[in-house]
């Protein structure tokens, strides 16, 4: 055929080479590797020794890695409702006549996104400490001064209280995309929902919900994808503690890779991390679309 | 009438409400920024004595500290952190345009299964690559360079940029490269002389998708650079964490200096970098 559709074999072969040897290199020789050193022992010096399941057995048994995925469970499911739920909520506030200035509140509320997980990790901290803290200046103004501690020390509502910033970084994110999903439907759509008499919470429900069914699939996608892989926020706040009582899966491999440099078994939780993250993200996805399925039925 | 006037109150107060609860949330997402600014001009002793008031006497004391002292290289880290970012871009809009391209029009064997293998790149938990990459790289002696952080952020960026352009070419019509070849054009050429600038904006979004992920990015960084003058700014920063632990005003100041390059294009191009992010989320 033509032949600026049909090039020949080499030139494909010279533009493919480079970037699909990195990707390749990148992405698949550490999964291969993980695989294999993940049946050895191996404390990171050159004595590597074969000891077949072991370290599989001894993942299966350890409390400190399914407490880890336990918490990254709970950030998944605390952000889908706090970061997907709120910001559905907010654009149904920033969508109504009387609203104002709604560009202003796009722009500041996408605001915290764009920056990285480190620095909201560091104001974060700030904001909870315990002597220069605004979360206990703020308690003190109202007269609350009891309720003033060291947050981050609070082992029993730790995860709540590395999940808030988590939640708060993001909202804006998914309200934009939430948003840009609702104006593209017809306005004509809400003009007969209004003329019949629908309240804001039957539109809500019954006709933008299932307008943007796609769209909040891809939310849910995206919070799940992104809270499995939560480590940026965690080791700058807490780095897993006070003792376990916020480690994620991430921050435990790490943990036991590079501060015990148990490389063997740091090697089978990136595999037990690999096979985990793509159960819930695959599972959840199987999960919505039956649900969604059934509800059209 | 009297209905009518009460419905309008009863707007009124809900449009108050509305408004209010609005502001609330997108001043909460500024707050830190605002608070930062100003709190950044305070001495230590003068913060601690008032978290939240403003400055009487401001200073640029901290910021003075910070890029005097050699000890915090903190303009090394920004340097370092604008090369990896720029080299990154460039490659991953150059790779995802080539390879886009190909796996949309052209028909060989491997173009099925090299698809699959860009899509399995976008479920991959990169996370989980964490600790193997360091072996990896540190096998071969790759790790703690001044190129090594590129191979992990074009890779990872790829997957989604790839599919953007793929998507992107799939709108434009065939017709083109036909007549083009008609005219005697080259693959190159066409590639590189015609399909280029059709494909303008969404190697813009690709770009700009790129750019946040790659100047904030901290798990890789902080697994595979291990050298002082080699660390990216979110490196850095937590190290500044440590040595500051208790001078709340020097690191917000260094927070504010590595923030600045983004929170300007961020303020300045909001819009497009917005747009850009929902088409990059939602498409890819």
């Amino acid at each position: 055929m033509l032949d600026s559709i049909r090039p020949r074999k080499s030139t494909i072969f010279l533009y493919l080479m480079i970037p699909v040897a990195i990707y390749a290199f990148t992405v698949f020789v550490p999964l291969v590797t993980a695989l294999v050193f993940s049946f050895f022992e191996w404390k990171g010096g050159p004595v590597k020794t074969f000891n077949g399941l072991t370290n599989y057995i001894a993942l299966v048994n350890d409390a400190t890695f399914w407490k880890a995925f336990g918490n990254n469970i709970y950030l998944v499911v605390a952000c889908l409702i706090g970061q997907i739920g709120i910001a559905f909520l907010l654009v149904l506030l920033v969508n109504s006549k009387q609203a104002r200035f709604k560009y202003i509140h796009r722009t500041f509320g996408f605001f915290p996104s764009t920056i990285s997980a480190v620095c909201i990790g560091m104001i974060w901290t700030m904001v909870y400490h315990n002597q220069y803290g605004i979360l206990n200046w703020f308690l003190t103004a109202i007269g609350r001064a009891d309720l003033c501690q060291v947050w981050l020390n609070n082992t029993e509502h730790i995860m709540l209280i590395v999940t808030i910033p988590l939640i708060w970084q993001f909202i804006g994110y998914y309200m934009v995309i939430i948003f840009s999903a609702i104006a593209s439907i017809d306005s004509q759509i809400f003009e007969s929902a209004e003329i019949d008499g629908a309240n804001a919470w039957q539109t809500a429900t019954n006709i933008t919900l299932p307008l943007i069914k796609n769209t909040m699939l891809v939310c849910i996608t995206l919070c799940i994808a992104g809270n499995m892989k939560a480590f940026d926020n965690i080791y700058t706040m807490t780095k897993g503690g006070p003792g376990t009582s916020s480690m994620v899966m991430a921050m435990y491999g790490y943990k036991i890779s590079f501060e015990q440099s148990n490389m063997g078994y740091g090697s089978s939780i990136s595999v037990g991390i690999f096979v985990l993250s793509l159960l819930v993200i695959g599972g959840s996805q199987w999960l919505v679309k039956r649900i969604t399925r059934r509800a059209e039925v | 009438m009297a209905k009518k006037g009460k419905l309008g109150v009863r707007k009124g107060i809900s449009g108050f409400f509305i408004n209010l609860v609005l502001w609330v949330f997108s001043l909460s997402c500024v707050f830190p920024l605002v608070w930062m600014l100003y709190s950044s001009l305070k001495e230590k002793r003068v913060f601690n004595a008032d978290i939240i008031g403003l400055p009487k006497s401001p200073t640029l004391y901290n910021y003075i500290r910070i890029l005097s002292n050699k000890d915090y290289h903190l303009a090394e880290a920004m340097f370092n952190s604008m090369r990896t970012t720029f080299l990154s871009i460039i490659l991953i809009v150059l790779f995802s345009f080539v390879v886009g391209y190909i796996l949309s029009r052209v028909r060989f064997k491997l173009n099925r299964p090299l698809y699959v293998v860009f899509l399995m790149g976008m479920l991959i938990p990169v996370h989980s690559l964490l600790v193997p990459i360091y072996v990896v790289f540190k096998s071969l002696n790759i790790n703690d360079k001044w190129f090594t952080l590129l191979l992990p952020y074009v890779s990872f960026g790829l997957p989604m940029g790839v599919f953007l352009v793929e998507g992107f070419i799939k709108g434009i019509p065939i017709s083109l490269e036909e007549a083009a070849s008609i005219d005697g054009s080259s693959f190159s050429n066409t590639l590189w002389r015609i399909i280029l600038p059709i494909c303008q904006p969404i190697l813009v979004t690709v770009a700009i998708i790129q750019v946040f992920s790659c100047w904030n990015e901290f798990a890789f960084a902080l697994v595979l650079i291990k050298t002082v003058g080699l660390q990216t700014v979110p490196l850095a920063l937590t190290q500044f964490k440590g040595q500051f632990a208790s001078d709340y005003p020097k690191q917000m100041a260094s927070m504010l200096l590595t923030m600045a390059p983004i929170v300007i294009l961020y303020f300045v191009f909001n819009k497009e970098i917005i747009k850009g992010m929902v088409a990059g989320a939602v498409k890819g």
